[in-house]
């Protein structure tokens, strides 16, 4: 079975630029969240990563944005960020699943945007840090516009990641798909700091039970109102497009208000 | 669009590490760089945080700006909160 791993997790900054600033409890649970993450990754000794996450200004500016990104680099570099806690790394790519990637949303009727060079952020960076700190597996990223209005629909997510889901189906590789960013937070603006549990929950259940009705029916007005932060669930839900009704376990969710963020884990019983 | 020039002038900074060393060597001579209103020049040249957000620069190219800086969060919310 070519999909052998699956699992969701935010990537807030403050895990790792500011971890000391979270309450000791919070901490260790997300430490071992991600233990669970990396455990579960090696297990399953995936050749490849898709990962999914969002843009943060990182490689697109206003001159020119796009709905989707995939990258089919030899290698990507990261942080950009000096302020990250980790340190500048060369993380190898993976061009020709890129490319199988790019062709099958084509004949699908996604015309993703690719490129041959991108820089890796906080939402590559961090969720890899975590999983497979010596960055041995290569990575295809696929970035969403989760920054500048009108951002895509979750319901066009959904189907991106049903084209990635049944095109990891056809290869031999053995493929890992980790969706991050979210959840409920509002870095930067005016409602820094404060987290919406109730949507964070309500929206960890409905990945977990793969309710693609609840999932698609997501609006912009309710990410915004979840904060800026919330539209990257839109990865989240590409991954669920990506894996079909496999049961979904959350494997933590803390509010953690020194790192402004609704912190949610889950693995996917791929 | 709104303060276009200026968040990609700042998107350079926070980005672009021999661009943050010229910001930091002469912010003065960087700014001039770039064709700001008077208004965002001035914010620029007085690092005046509650005025650049006021102008339309968004936060995840602001607060990545200001951690630059190393503005601790509390004083960044207090500045961009006051702002209107």
């Amino acid at each position: 079975m070519p999909l052998v791993y699956a699992a969701a997790t935010s990537h807030a900054p403050g895990i790792t630029a500011w971890n000391d600033a979270a309450p000791a409890q919070q901490r260790e649970r997300i430490a071992t969240g991600f233990g669970t993450l990396r455990e579960r990754f090696e297990a399953a000794r995936p050749d490849v990563i898709v990962l999914l996450t969002s843009e943060h200004w990182t490689n697109f500016f206003l001159d020119h944005m796009g709905a989707f990104f995939v990258g089919r680099a030899e290698s990507y570099r990261g942080p950009v960020e000096p302020w990250l806690g980790i340190a500048p790394a060369v993380v190898r790519g993976n061009p020709d699943l890129a490319t199988a990637l790019i062709d099958a949303a084509y004949d699908d009727g996604f015309e993703v945007s690719f490129g041959y060079e991108l820089q890796l952020d906080h939402g590559a960076m961090l969720p890899l840090h975590f999983l497979v700190p010596e960055l041995k597996i290569p990575l295809v990223p696929v970035l969403f516009n989760a920054l500048a209005a009108p951002q895509p629909s979750a319901r066009r997510c959904y189907g991106l990641g049903r084209v990635i889901g049944e095109l990891v189906a056809r290869r031999s590789e053995r493929v890992a798909i980790v969706a991050t960013g979210g959840m409920s937070h509002d870095p930067g603006e005016r409602g820094h700091g404060r987290i919406d549990s109730d949507f964070d929950r309500t929206f960890l259940g409905r990945m977990a039970a793969a309710d693609v009705t609840a999932l698609t029916s997501y609006r912009n007005a309710d990410f915004a109102a979840a904060g800026s932060g919330a539209y990257e669930l839109l990865a989240w839900i590409a991954l669920r497009g990506a894996i079909g009704a496999i049961a979904g376990s959350v494997v933590a969710y803390e509010p953690v208000v020194p790192w402004a963020t609704g912190i949610g884990m889950m693995t996917f019983a791929a | 669009m709104s303060a276009y020039t200026l968040q990609k002038m700042i998107r350079e900074v926070n980005l672009r590490p021999e661009r943050r060393a010229e910001f930091f060597a002469s912010r003065e001579a960087f700014v001039a760089g770039y064709d700001l209103t008077d208004e965002e020049r001035d914010a620029m040249l007085r690092f005046d945080i509650g005025k650049l957000y006021a102008l339309g620069v968004h936060g995840l190219i602001l607060r990545p700006f200001t951690l630059l800086h190393k503005v601790p969060e509390p004083d960044y919310l207090a500045a961009i909160r006051a702002e209107r």
